[in-house]
């Protein structure tokens, strides 16, 4: 048999050229994405990432409920213009406990996955209250309701966690127990500024230099 | 660094690229060259009365164009990662590139950087496009808390171009405050003084550029819990942070509401730590741009 036989045999029989079609595609993707998906650095995390705690991890579905991601991305990119604004670029393995990862793709306010430790408490307070106050030609709209609104009011954090637990992130028993107590007397906004305060903590110098 | 496929997945990745590229190559030579192309004319199937298969073979530079991707494929997987845990024979690898290329960035600067270390702060000053330089990276990373102009803003961040110093006002003392940050601490005086205590004390604390007299109802109070980091006047403690009270310059505010709610909440004021961000020229800059 030749090339032009196999052809013809393939062009004489819809249903084979069904099958050929979806069967040379496929390698594509069994060759790109089976062993991905079976790659342990993606699954591993940096020595210094570990899963959010109650308090962030409330900040950060408060982040997703009000698409800061739509603004901001979450991922400093390997060029050396974004190393020297941003600090070092992302690592897979810091973002083992994001479900789901929060990387976005439209940068019209800074990249965040640096943030922790840029800025202080208080002025990620008044920032989100009224970005006016601190940056004068700001163009990010203001959250004055974060800080009206009890963190705890943000779905069942018990839930979420054990939930979380069965997807392997290692809460303990008494860390998912705590959680509520955790959250009492804490405002949208100071969960919200926890989970800012430790964006990109993952990284240690340490860790890469001896890799 | 590198984070190559281990073991089965590595197999499974060269096999099929190998075999895929093994199968190309054989589907692109027997088109052109196959030994049987000729003989079988006659199974020509006929369609639509008179349409038959053209015998005319694709252009032979197709033919070229096909096989020259191939080989190109072959060297590019030789050279580059691509095959499996194989990192291929430059050794190459994104991380490296990047970091390779930073050093190269950062090379660029090497012997402006070293100029501006080896000058002094006054030859800084009076260098108009150093003090541009300073002014731009004062705006990109300071200015969202001490204002474009570094006036201080929202009662909360301090004007740093007035004469009065919380952390103090000398070189060295500037690159304290930027280099390592600073964590300003004065805990809450509701629970010790009670609620007519901190109004005493407010009241004196408000009335003291002007001198108060001895006999002012918060002045023992005053004498007894602040003096240790304001001083026995009041003129504060560079090294504490602890403000000058007997100024008019306020950074949370002078009048009597202002500093009851100093008092009764606190101050904790945060200058967060600059030392890694910036590298020495900028910070030596900075401080040129802010001492007098
Ligand atoms: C409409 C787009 C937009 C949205 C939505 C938005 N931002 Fe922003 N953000 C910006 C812009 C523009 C800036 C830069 C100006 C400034 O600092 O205010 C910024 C700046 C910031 C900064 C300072 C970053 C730095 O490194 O200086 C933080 C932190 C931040 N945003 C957090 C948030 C959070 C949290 C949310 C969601 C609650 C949010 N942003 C939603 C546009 C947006
Ligand atoms: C442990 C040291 C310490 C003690 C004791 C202390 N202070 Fe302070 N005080 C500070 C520091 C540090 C700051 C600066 C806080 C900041 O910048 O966030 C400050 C700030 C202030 C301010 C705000 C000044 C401004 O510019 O807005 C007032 C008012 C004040 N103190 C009054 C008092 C009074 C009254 C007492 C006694 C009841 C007192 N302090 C005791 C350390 C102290
Ligand atoms: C997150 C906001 C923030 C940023 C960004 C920031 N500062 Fe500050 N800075 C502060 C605060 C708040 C204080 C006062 C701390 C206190 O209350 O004592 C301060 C204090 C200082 C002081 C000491 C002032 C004194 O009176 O002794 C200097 C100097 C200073 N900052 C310089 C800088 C420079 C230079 C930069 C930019 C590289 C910068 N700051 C960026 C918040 C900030």
């Amino acid at each position: 048999m030749n090339g032009l036989t196999f052809h013809r045999k393939v062009e004489e029989n819809t249903g084979l050229l069904i099958f050929g079609i979806l069967f040379v595609s496929a390698i594509g993707g069994l060759v790109q994405l089976m062993p991905v998906l079976n790659q342990e650095s993606l699954e591993t995390a940096t020595a210094n990432t570990r899963p959010y705690s109650a308090v962030e991890l409330t900040g950060r579905d408060i982040y997703i409920r009000e698409g800061c991601s739509v603004c901001h991305s979450q991922q400093v990119r390997p060029l050396v213009a974004e190393l020297e604004r941003y600090g070092p670029y992302s690592r897979a393995g810091e973002f083992v406990y994001d479900r789901p990862f929060l990387w976005g793709s439209k940068r019209t306010g800074p990249d965040l996955h640096r943030l922790a430790g840029k800025y202080s408490d208080d002025w990620h307070r008044i920032h989100l209250l009224d970005p006016r106050a601190v940056v004068e030609n700001s163009i990010m709209p203001a959250y004055p309701w974060l800080a009206e609104r009890a963190a705890s009011e943000t779905g069942n954090i018990e839930a979420k966690m054990t939930a979380l637990r069965r997807l392997g992130h290692p809460y303990t028993d008494e860390e998912i127990a705590n959680a509520e107590s955790d959250l009492e007397g804490v405002m949208e906004i100071d969960a919200l500024i926890a989970y800012l305060q430790m964006l990109g903590t993952g990284y240690s110098a340490e860790e890469e230099s001896g890799e | 660094m590198a984070d190559m496929p281990s073991g089965f997945w590595s197999g499974w990745i060269i096999a099929l690229t190998l075999s895929s590229l093994a199968g190309v190559a054989w589907l692109v030579w027997s088109i052109y060259y196959g030994r049987d192309l000729q003989e079988e004319s006659e199974v020509e199937p006929v369609w639509d009365e008179d349409l038959e298969e053209g015998h005319n073979p694709p252009p032979l530079w197709w033919f070229w164009m096909l096989f020259g991707a191939l080989i190109f494929t072959l060297v590019y997987i030789m050279l580059f990662p691509g095959l499996g845990n194989y990192s291929g024979v430059l050794n190459w690898s994104q991380g490296k590139r990047v970091a390779d290329s930073y050093e190269d960035f950062q090379a660029n600067f090497a012997e402006a950087r070293a100029e501006v270390l080896n000058m002094s702060l006054v030859e800084i000053q009076n260098d108009l496009d150093l003090m541009d330089t300073a002014e731009r990276l004062f705006r990109r990373e300071c200015s969202a808390c001490h204002g474009p102009d570094g006036r201080g803003q929202a009662n909360m961040f301090p004007n740093l171009h007035d004469v009065d110093w919380q952390w103090g006002a000398s070189a060295e003392q500037i690159e304290q405050s930027i280099r390592g940050g600073r964590n300003a601490n004065m805990i809450a005086w509701q629970a010790i003084l009670g609620d007519e205590g901190v109004e005493q004390v407010a009241d004196y604390v408000v009335n003291l550029r002007q001198g108060v007299d001895e006999s002012h109802p918060g002045r023992a109070m005053f004498q007894q819990n602040c003096v240790a980091c304001h001083g026995m006047d009041g003129t504060g403690n560079p090294a504490l942070g602890a403000p000058n009270l007997t100024d008019n310059i306020w950074l949370y505010g002078g009048d009597m509401d202002a500093v009851r709610e100093t008092l009764q909440q606190g101050r904790f004021g945060v200058m967060p730590a600059f030392g890694e961000r910036l590298d020495d020229m900028q910070i030596k800059l900075l401080i040129a741009l802010l001492v007098r």
